[in-house]
């Protein structure tokens, strides 16, 4: 049996995948560990998860505090504070935790998280090897390869931090996603294993009795957004309240139409085999569970990986793509009716289901992992 | 006022939507990422009217460009550029 030790910055987006492949590797015999915030982890792992604490409840505030702002910015100057301000000093100060968790866990392999630098910082100055899981597919594909002098300034930070480009091990790249959705060309050490769904762990409560409808649509915008979010739910309200389908939106409390149920939460993964579509922000797991469950989508897409993502799903042919800050509620109405009525678009997601469960999840992940152990 | 630069307003109004440019007026100050808020869908739109409209490669134009120069770009940057240009 062999030790794994995850890697993982305090954003459930990122945790969840590694929740799914770490918990295959359990159930395999092997023994598992993370490293993160405690706090964020909890809710997403196993009661039994053994967790390492490289994040405590301070930085966690401070970060979630710096989020603030950063959703207040626009255009290229949300990509200079991401990097700046986020994922750089999250590698500082997470470096102690983790090497602390590598000394008392001595893992056979780190698995970092893309966001999550301080994992093949650290492994690297003790020797362990490493490996990536990407939580999204879009540094992949590079969407700074048409501006070198800002892709030049990323690697440049990377390089500084510490010393390569410590994004892609060169041993294993996990990505959540398939073919069928990302092109291009990619190093045999790149596996595309489709969405990790398997042993994930959800424990908000949701009112399964209310679920009556005989169309149902998800609207999420995932657990990140700021105040654009707040006019783009809005719109999205006018848009169903005279559609014959029922909703389920996640957003803080405010009134809603008869056919909405809002939830500040829900259990996405568990609701998806009742839904028809789903109208998100285009994060890459909400994204790639829906179409995992065959499903069209409307991706509206904010930022980061986001539009990357959306384009991916435009590509498919398995969604309609919105302007987030500007898509009125006919928009939004004309777009979901669009991916409920024309039969196009779901066949499109059922390929793309298809290749999902070719790619095989966290199964095919764990074997590769096993295979990284073996050398 | 300039003929690009009216020229080029338009064109952003063509883009964006004119419900969201109410009481926003477009001048050689205005920037893509602050002011606009340009989204990169609507740059990719924008860059296919500018080159429609005087074959000028806003993609090129900013592949020569540092993190700091694209957060700073503005309209009248682009005037310029496209006024040595055509």
């Amino acid at each position: 049996m062999s030790r794994f030790l995850f890697v993982v910055p305090p954003l459930t987006g990122h945790i969840n995948p590694t929740a799914s492949v770490g918990g295959e590797l359990l159930a395999r015999g092997h023994d598992v560990a993370w490293v993160g915030h405690p706090g964020t982890l909890a809710p997403l792992l196993p009661d039994d998860a053994v967790v390492f604490p490289a994040i405590d409840d301070v930085l966690e505030a401070d970060i979630k505090a710096k989020r603030e702002r950063w959703l207040a910015l626009r255009g290229m100057a949300v990509l200079k504070f991401f990097w700046e301000e986020f994922l750089i000093p999250l590698g500082h100060a997470m470096e102690p935790g983790v090497a602390a968790a590598v000394r008392d866990f001595a893992p056979d392999v780190l698995v970092a998280d893309q966001q999550a630098l301080a994992g093949p910082a650290v492994a690297n100055q003790a020797g362990v090897p490493w490996v990536t899981s990407a939580a999204t597919s879009a540094e992949l594909v590079n969407p700074l390869q048409t501006m070198p002098k800002v892709d030049a300034w990323v690697r440049d930070l990377l390089h500084e931090y510490a010393g390569g480009d410590i994004r892609f091990s060169d041993r294993l790249v996990l990505v959540y996603s398939s073919k069928a959705l990302v092109s291009g060309e990619f190093g045999d050490e790149v596996a595309f294993v489709g969405p990790a769904l398997t042993h994930r762990v959800e424990r908000v409560e949701f009112p399964w009795e209310r679920l009556t409808g005989h169309r149902r649509v998800l609207i999420s915008l995932g657990t990140l957004n700021g105040p654009a979010g707040e006019r783009f739910f809005g719109q999205a309200l006018d848009a169903v309240a005279d559609l014959d389908v029922q909703v389920v939106m996640v957003a803080p409390e405010r009134p809603v139409p008869a056919n909405v149920l809002l939830r500040p939460s829900v259990p996405q993964l568990a609701l998806m085999p009742h839904l028809d579509a789903v109208i998100t922000h285009g994060g890459h797991n909400t994204v790639c569970e829906a179409l995992a469950h065959g499903l069209p989508l409307v991706v509206a897409p904010i930022r980061d990986d986001q539009p990357t993502v959306a384009a991916q799903v435009v590509a498919a042919g398995a969604g309609v793509r919105l302007t987030y800050s500007r898509a009125r509620s006919t928009d939004v109405r004309t777009a979901l009716e669009s991916v409920l009525g024309e039969p196009e678009y779901a066949a499109a997601a059922e390929l793309v289901r298809e290749s999902f469960i070719a790619a095989g999840g966290a199964a095919t992940a764990a074997d590769l992992l096993e295979k990284v152990v073996a050398g | 006022m300039d003929e690009v630069l009216q020229q080029v307003a338009e064109l952003i109004t063509e883009v964006v939507g004119p419900d969201f440019l109410l009481g926003v007026e477009i001048t050689r100050d205005t920037t893509f990422s602050d002011d606009l808020g340009l989204e990169s869908i609507e740059f990719v739109a924008l860059a296919d009217k500018l080159n429609a409209h005087y074959g000028v490669d806003l993609v090129a134009f900013l592949a020569d460009m540092d993190i700091d120069e694209i957060m700073a770009m503005s309209v009248g940057r682009l005037v310029d550029h496209i006024t040595a240009r055509v």
